[in-house]
């Protein structure tokens, strides 16, 4: 007896490992997000009785996939470029790797939260929030009134509390 | 128009209240902040249901004050980071709508910006360079042939009375085609190496330049100035701007096969000299605290178009050294805390 996961796998895995490394051009890389797609599936099972569409199904999630590595390697880069560019200016900083790391798992938790939400708002946030400007000059930045700055500080905030709902 | 759930209500509410407090905050009256906190405050204790609401909210506007004490209270790099991750989401969304492939998105997505801090522009305006991992050889116009490891960078000014390659970052071998009129000079921050025949190494590292001589001799003049100092076949010289050390023994063919074989050869050098050497073949970032590590010396050879595998057998030769992997793009390297 076969468990749909098991039929899933066997029927589909080395077409979408070559539908992978068409899109990535990197066979690690292909292989790594295959392996993480099946396992996620197989974290919520119960969407696999009676699919229809496997081969659309595991582009899907793959895709997802593809989406969260784009954005975190983005992030990371971007961090550490950064804080390189800090170190070389101010002598004497230098976090450790346990600190660097607690600050880039908050800003993927961070980015997570803010994925999804159309650019403006998502600027007013964070100049607000982590840049500390106040709302007028961030009216001025983004060429907007004051109520609309606060309107999209709102909107910010209530897509992040949608998005952290699920694993609350 | 349709009535909104009261939880939604609720939310729309607290955000309403956190935006007022960071107002608050960011015009720096601490008077009307104590006011509206005391305010906040009380609406939350009014009801359980406005505690929960404001609940995540709060928890992540925590996060993000958090980031603010890192890297020195300054919050650019944190900036930077969601600004790219964010233009990565809406790039992506944008191409999906296409229809066109998401492998585009991270190409776009970092911002020019941020590139330049991360390949400063000496390196992306170099003559020649090699990304990490590349290898590269090529013959110049003078017989002279230079051979580029992975994240390596060199300028060339060739003149009627001398022929200067200036090695920005990385290593090379370069073989200088004889010519008695025109002497062959490799500069660097840390001083300058002359030849007129010859076949050396030359590996550019963060605060000194190491000089191994496969084959006849050079002369090096360290940047501060004294007397130049005679290199020769089979001898290994690290310099710094300010002096050089004793010249250390080598072996020409180990090092020059090793070359070939995209190995590094390590002879009793501290290991964030070898880290940096691997740093180089690797895409992504290699941390690790060097002071830390200076203590632990490694003879080794080591697979530069591996460097998981190098990292492997590292640690395998010494157990008390870590090594952690966020992403394949960020591995820290640091020794395990004591038991």
């Amino acid at each position: 007896m076969h468990s749909p996961i098991h039929v899933l796998y066997a029927d589909h895995h080395g077409w979408l490992l070559g539908w992978l490394r068409r899109r990535l051009g990197c066979p690690h890389g292909a292989a790594d997000v295959a392996h993480d797609t099946f396992v996620r599936i197989l974290a919520s099972r119960d969407a696999l009785l009676g699919l229809r569409e496997p081969r659309a199904y595991l582009t899907t999630t793959a895709q997802h996939l593809l989406i969260d590595r784009a954005r975190r390697q983005a992030l990371e880069r971007a961090y550490l470029a950064e804080l390189a560019a800090l170190a070389d200016s101010h002598l004497g900083l230098a976090p450790s790797p346990e600190e660097t790391l607690a600050a880039l798992q908050a800003l993927e938790q961070i980015s997570a939260a803010l994925d999804g939400l159309p650019p403006r708002p998502a600027r007013a946030f964070l100049l607000h929030f982590l840049d500390g400007e106040p709302q007028g000059a961030i009216a001025a930045t983004l060429g907007v009134s004051t109520r609309m700055v606060r309107k999209y500080l709102v909107q910010a905030l209530l897509h992040c509390h949608a998005a952290t709902g699920g694993n609350a | 128009m349709k009535a909104a759930a009261p939880d939604d209500a609720l939310a729309a509410e607290a955000a309403q209240w956190l935006v007022h407090l960071r107002d608050d905050e960011t015009q720096g009256n601490a008077a009307a902040l104590a006011r509206t906190r005391a305010a906040f405050t009380a609406w939350k204790a009014a009801d359980p249901r406005h505690a929960e609401a404001a609940q995540r909210m709060e928890a992540l506007l925590e996060r993000v004050q958090g980031l603010r004490g890192q890297a020195g209270g300054n919050a650019r790099p944190a900036q930077a980071a969601l600004s790219a991750a964010l233009s990565t989401g809406q790039q992506r969304r944008r191409i999906a709508r296409a229809g066109a492939v998401l492998a585009l998105a991270f190409a776009l997505a970092v911002p020019v910006a941020v590139t330049l801090r991360a390949w400063p522009p000496a390196y992306l305006m170099a003559d020649l360079r090699t990304h990490a991992g590349e290898w590269q050889d090529h013959q110049l116009a003078d017989g002279t042939r230079i051979a580029l490891r992975g994240g390596s960078a060199v300028n060339l000014r060739y003149d009627a009375a001398r022929r200067t390659l200036e090695l920005v970052q990385g290593d090379i071998l370069v073989d200088v085609a004889k010519d008695a009129a025109r002497p062959f000079v490799v500069q660097t921050a840390h001083g300058r190496i002359r030849a007129l025949g010859t076949r050396f190494v030359v590996e550019r590292q963060p605060d000194a330049t190491v000089l191994s001589m496969l084959e006849s001799t050079t002369e090096v003049q360290p940047a501060a100035g004294g007397a130049p100092l005679r290199v020769h076949a089979g001898e290994r010289l690290r310099f710094t701007a300010a002096q050089a050390d004793a010249a250390t023994p080598l072996d020409a063919s180990t090092t020059e096969g090793a070359w070939r074989r995209h190995q590094l050869v390590v002879h009793d050098q501290p290991l964030p000299e070898v880290l940096d050497a691997l740093a180089r073949q690797r895409p992504g970032h290699l941390q690790y605290d060097r002071a830390a590590l200076e203590g632990i010396r490694v003879s080794a050879v080591l697979p530069l178009d591996d460097t998981g595998r190098a990292l492997q057998l590292l640690v395998d030769s010494f157990p008390q050294l870590r090594v952690r992997m966020l992403t394949r793009y960020f591995v820290m390297v640091d020794t395990a805390p004591q038991p």
